[in-house]
């Protein structure tokens, strides 16, 4: 109540164009999902907010579908659905593991998966599984709609390829058969943290042989990333422990982290190495 | 002999003390008849408290009663400071500094002033009475004034009509300020005399302590092991669930009543009073439920209450003053941040041979209580041994930083980190167990303290940890973990012991009090000054206290605590909420059953002892005679005066500053701590697995709430030992000033934690003979966490906090994954 949440306009649309429109008109305006990152910012003044347009009521952006070939989350779904939705149980594993990770159950019943995304945290824990899963962003605005793939969506830090009064309407992921995957968290206490760094893989082995892998981090660099070099050097590989360590080795060379309150950069970088060697061992089976 | 040149008074020996018969008190209380004299004995202090630590039969202490606020908390009804707030009240927040040393020329207001709906800004100008509330030493302003010494002092108070007002005009006041150099690190402080945070000083040491006790060259001669080290230890924030505030209400005779988040509603009242310039009888401090102290509602609580008064009594309404999260990270005073130079000795045969200690803390800005901390810091840095030999010295040292204060175990975490470290590695190098080696040097009734003090009884430490270590598996684990260090997980086990002495130190005073009423219809009121925050006295070991002496049923027993209207009963810290503060509630109750059983006496014409208080219900030879109730109204129908206070002023010796010999502390608490934790060497990450606690803490008056104490500060401790940490940026701000980037352990880093064992070492003047208990199982544990994880790695930490990173660096050489 007595936070130093400035005074902010309101408006609760009901469809996704009125509040496409909306964005467009109001000066200063912006999205509220879930509101547990913008309201924070607003509170500490990180960001600065003069109206919130809140995409909670409209229909078209809830809701986990199975659509046969791919999952379809729309990008206000709650993180506490998306734990509790089969189809991502069943179909997204990786994902799942990931938003067992976040916060508390109280937060995940408001935090959304879009807000996740397109707050932008280089710390954002939805962010390295739909990476790997090269998931496909549905951005609506003012010019109709266009599909962004997630690699291209976070462009710098706390920055989108999210133009002037576009809003995510919703994450597409193509199934794909994957025999095994892994999400690791490291943060300074066990839960109800932001990471020092999470490694997420994905890894698809035929006959000890890698047919395809993808590695992805979060709080190693400006946005959250994928380790294209090392899933170059898996690929087409047989697994061995050398091949996982150089692998690991490679992702060490690939991210570019920071010191901060959480972290030294150094540590960072030897945590990249070690969860990316344990995730990979655990996604590869070559425990 | 050593204690009667002390000036120690050797009242009750060990022996008298566990339940005997003792023949000075069975004449106080087998008089056949009543006389005057009679009474005016048995309703004094000292025979009362003895009379109830010798009780052969309790039913109500020693038992797990439910706390009489748990349901009014669980359903939300429990109101807090900011519940009073009603419509209309007008808000208040402080301006703070944004700069860390700077002499300052003004405060501009007018932008703020602009703002509409903001009233006034109070500066220290507007301070009616004196603008200065160092506890230890007069070196603090309420108000920055000439001076600005840390990021985040508070230099204005901003009140207006609505929050909003004021969120926004408190970022809009400016200091016009000559910035000055700034000192972090204390260790440079110590030697810098260029610049100086108190200018009127000639150096930038606040305080200084010193024991010298016998000859440490030649102790340090016969030693056969040497062992020392250096250790440091951080900044720790309390974090508690509600953060300060205050709500200040004036009345029609221009009194004042604040509500507040505070630990000791006399001392606000004093420092209200000192700030206005009014009299104390015009001030009325309350404590409400409060949402937890840990030691920094005893520090800041008066000042919120007095910033609040303040803008009460110059705008003449109510006042509600709130600090954010952010606010109350960097305005209160944190846990000392120290550097301890530790070099300790010990003989072949395992005997503490010499100690030679230098402490340092960095007090920050202000003083605060730290010559305090400092001084109890120093005077516990032997640990609960017998040390022949000691040399320690004490530096409590200014820097441009938030102010060290005071925080559940109030200088005794550091210095124990350090001790029990230095205990392990000299078992080490004796090549004997760390519980043996302990065991050999464990002070014992009759030995002598590191301050030269006697310790005639009440020392039940040796017991406690002998029996830990059998309770605990300790030998069997030691055994088995050391020999499987290998691998990328390893398991260790580690032992810690604490001391914690209760009361205020040396001469410096302290007293307990109560006052109890009994209305006609039965119904007692129990006024105490004493707070609920959370640790449960006055919601339980109070009730049960007054329901065991009057031998009415406890619900009949309203505490009314945490007010000014009481008597002063001192401050609910220092663990002292059911010892030392609730010694006036036993003397006040004693004082009541003493009169009804008299009265009984009388009335039934026989001879006292025959007559029996208890389970709601008055017995002759174990017949039911009446009840409470009938015994109630029929005293007031004969004249029995029904209300008592319970004065008690705790003697105590003298002490030698010089040497750092005497009398340091009327009684001490023990505890000992086993851990076993779990490493992972290729991370870093520690996990507490398993905490096994004994203490010795006199009577258990509730074990259930002891069992919550216990757990709280198991969990407050992990937190200080492994994440915890203050970062503070080149111009001295904390940087994680909220709890995304400040983090406390939650429900993931419980471990088990084993039903205490309590031996139950009996102290003459405590309730029933009870000590404290709240600040004990914080001190040992990061001790106990560093000694498991030397005997996980075989390689240790001096450093505190120990971070994923720290633990990492040493542990990744041998990193088996
Ligand atoms: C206590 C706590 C713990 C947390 N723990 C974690 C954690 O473990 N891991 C983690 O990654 N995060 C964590 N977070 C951060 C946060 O909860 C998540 O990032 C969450 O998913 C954000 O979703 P939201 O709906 O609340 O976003 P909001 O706060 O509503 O929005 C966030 C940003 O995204 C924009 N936005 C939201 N939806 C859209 C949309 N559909 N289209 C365009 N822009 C949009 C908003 O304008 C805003 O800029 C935590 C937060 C808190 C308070």
């Amino acid at each position: 109540m007595y936070y130093r949440l400035p005074k902010i306009e309101y408006f609760r649309p009901k469809t996704l164009e009125e509040a496409v429109g909306l964005l467009e008109k109001v000066e200063g305006s912006k999205v509220i999902a879930g509101g547990t990152d913008i309201l924070v910012d607003a509170k500490t003044s990180r960001v600065r907010v003069k109206a919130l347009v809140d995409i909670g009521s409209i229909a078209e952006l809830r809701g986990i579908e199975d659509l046969g070939g791919a999952i379809r989350i729309g990008a206000a779904t709650k993180l506490q659905e998306l734990l509790e939705s089969s189809a991502v149980s069943e179909n997204l594993p990786l994902l799942r593991a990931a938003v067992e990770s976040m916060a508390s159950w109280q937060i995940r019943n408001m935090a959304t998966v879009g807000g996740n995304l397109c707050n932008a945290s280089p710390a954002a824990d939805t962010a390295p599984p739909l990476l790997a899963y090269d998931a496909e962003l549905v951005v609506v605005g003012p010019g109709g709609s266009r599909t962004v793939p997630i690699t291209k969506f976070f462009t710098g830090y706390r920055a989108t390829a999210l133009g002037r009064a576009e809003i995510l309407k919703e994450i597409i992921v193509r199934k794909a058969e994957w025999t095994g995957w892994n999400y690791i968290k490291l943060g300074r206490r066990d839960g109800f943290t932001l990471s020092i760094v999470a490694v997420a893989v994905l890894a698809r082995v035929r006959n000890g042989t890698v047919e395809d892998v993808r590695i992805a981090l979060n709080s190693v660099a400006p946005t959250p990333v994928r380790a294209y070099g090392a899933e170059e050097m898996l690929r087409g590989r047989e697994v061995s422990r050398g091949a996982l360590e150089r692998a690991a080795r490679e992702v060490m060379d690939e991210v570019s982290p920071i010191d901060d309150v959480r972290s030294t950069a150094w540590f960072r970088r030897e945590m990249s190495y070690r969860l990316t060697l344990d995730a990979l061992t655990k996604a590869l089976g070559a425990e | 002999m050593e204690a009667a040149r002390l000036g120690i008074s050797k009242l009750g020996g060990a022996d008298t003390l566990c339940r005997g018969s003792d023949p000075v008190a069975a004449r106080h209380f087998k008089v056949s008849s009543i006389t005057f004299r009679g009474a005016v004995t048995a309703e004094d202090p000292r025979s009362v408290l003895r009379r109830w630590l010798e009780a052969e039969t309790l039913l109500v202490v020693g038992r797990s009663i439910e706390r009489a606020d748990s349901l009014e908390k669980a359903l939300g009804r429990a109101r807090f400071v900011e519940d009073f707030l009603e419509e209309g009240y007008l808000v208040a927040r402080l301006a703070l500094a944004r700069t860390p040393h700077a002499r300052l020329k003004a405060v501009k207001c007018s932008p703020a002033l602009r703002v509409s709906g903001v009233l006034r800004v109070l500066t220290h100008r507007d301070i009616p009475g004196e603008n200065q509330v160092g506890y230890a030493i007069p070196d603090q302003p309420l108000l920055a004034e000439g001076k600005v010494r840390y990021y985040g002092e508070p230099v204005a108070v901003v009140v207006g009509r609505d929050p909003d007002a004021v969120n926004e005009a408190v970022d809009l006041i400016e200091l016009e300020a000559e910035p000055l150099p700034t000192l972090l690190d204390p260790l440079e402080a110590m030697e810098r005399r260029d610049v100086l945070v108190h200018d009127a000083l000639d150096s930038n040491i606040a305080f200084r302590t010193r024991v010298r006790k016998g000859d440490v060259e030649e102790g340090f001669g016969k030693a056969d092991v040497v062992v020392e080290n250096t250790y440091r230890t951080h900044h720790q924030e309390h974090v508690y669930l509600e953060p300060e505030a205050a709500l200040a209400i004036p009345d029609l005779e221009n009194r004042i009543t604040v509500l507040a988040t505070i630990q000791y509603p006399h001392l606000g009242q004093k420092i209200v009073s000192r700030v206005l310039g009014l009299p104390a009888s015009y001030v009325k401090v309350v404590a409400p439920y409060i949402g937890g102290g840990f030691g920094g509602k005893d520090d800041e609580g008066p000042l919120v209450a007095a910033r609040a008064a303040l803008a009460a009594y110059h705008l003449r309404r109510p006042v509600f003053l709130y600090y954010t999260r952010e606010d109350s990270i960097q305005v209160h005073p944190k846990r000392e941040a120290a550097v301890i130079r530790y070099k300790s000795g010990a003989s072949r045969d395992g005997r503490l041979t010499a100690i030679e200690v230098t402490i340092v803390h960095d007090t920050g800005a202000y003083a605060n209580r730290g010559p305090f901390i400092l001084w109890r810091a120093t005077m516990h840095s032997s640990g609960p041994y017998y040390v022949p030999n000691a040399k320690v010295d004490g530096y409590c040292v200014y820097t441009n930083k938030v102010p060290q204060g005071s925080f559940r175990g109030f200088g005794n975490p550091p210095v124990h980190f350090a001790v029990e470290s230095q205990m392990d590695q000299l078992a080490e190098k004796l090549g004997m167990d760390p519980v043996e080696f302990r065991l050999i040097n464990l002070l014992r009734p009759g030995n002598e303290t590191l301050t030269g003090q006697v310790l005639e009884s009440s020392v039940g430490i040796h017991e406690a940890l002998r029996r830990l270590a059998a309770s605990s598996g300790w030998r069997a684990k030691r055994q088995e973990y050391g020999q499987l260090r290998a691998g990328r997980f390893r398991r260790g086990i580690g032992v810690a012991v604490a001391w914690h002495g209760n009361s205020t130190s040396r001469g410096v005073p302290d007293w307990s009090n109560a006052y109890i009423h009994v209305a006609r219809d039965g119904s007692v009121s129990v006024y105490t000054g004493i707070v609920e925050m959370g640790q449960g006295s006055p919601s339980s070991s109070h009730r049960q206290l007054v329901a065991e002496i009057l031998g009415c049923p406890i619900d009949k027993i309203r505490i009314v605590f945490g007010t000014t209207d009481a008597p002063d009963s001192g401050a609910t810290h220092a663990s002292r909420g059911t010892s030392v503060g609730a010694i006036g509630i036993v003397v006040a109750a004693g004082r009541i059953r003493s009169r009804l059983e008299s009265f009984l006496s009388e009335y039934y014409g026989v001879e006292r002892d025959r007559v029996e208080m208890s389970r709601g219900q008055v017995f002759v030879d174990g017949e039911v005679r009446m009840s409470w109730e009938e015994l109630v109204a029929l005293a007031y129908s004969k004249g029995v005066d029904l209300s008592a206070t319970g004065y008690f002023f705790l003697p105590k010796g003298t002490f030698n500053e010089e040497v750092g010999q005497g009398f340091a502390y009327p009684a001490f608490s023990f505890i000992a701590v086993v851990v076993e934790i779990e490493v992972d060497t290729c991370t870093g990450r520690v996990r507490v697995l398993e905490v096994h606690p004994a203490l010795a803490i006199g009577k258990v008056v509730n074990p259930e709430a002891v069992k919550t104490q216990v757990e709280g500060a198991v969990l407050q401790g992990i937190g200080y030992a492994l994440m915890e940490r203050l970062v503070f940026s080149a111009d001295g701000k904390i940087v994680n000033d909220n709890l995304t980037d400040y983090v406390i352990p939650t429900f993931h880093e419980v471990p088990a934690i084993r039903d205490a064992i309590f031996v139950e070492d009996l102290w003459e003047f405590g309730p029933f003979g009870a000590k404290g208990v709240g600040e004990m199982a914080l001190i040992p544990m990061p001790a106990a966490i560093a000694n498991a994880m030397s005997h996980a790695l075989g390689a240790r930490i001096l450093e505190l906090p120990a971070t994923l990173e720290r633990v990492y660096s040493i542990a990744r050489q041998t990193c088996g994954g």
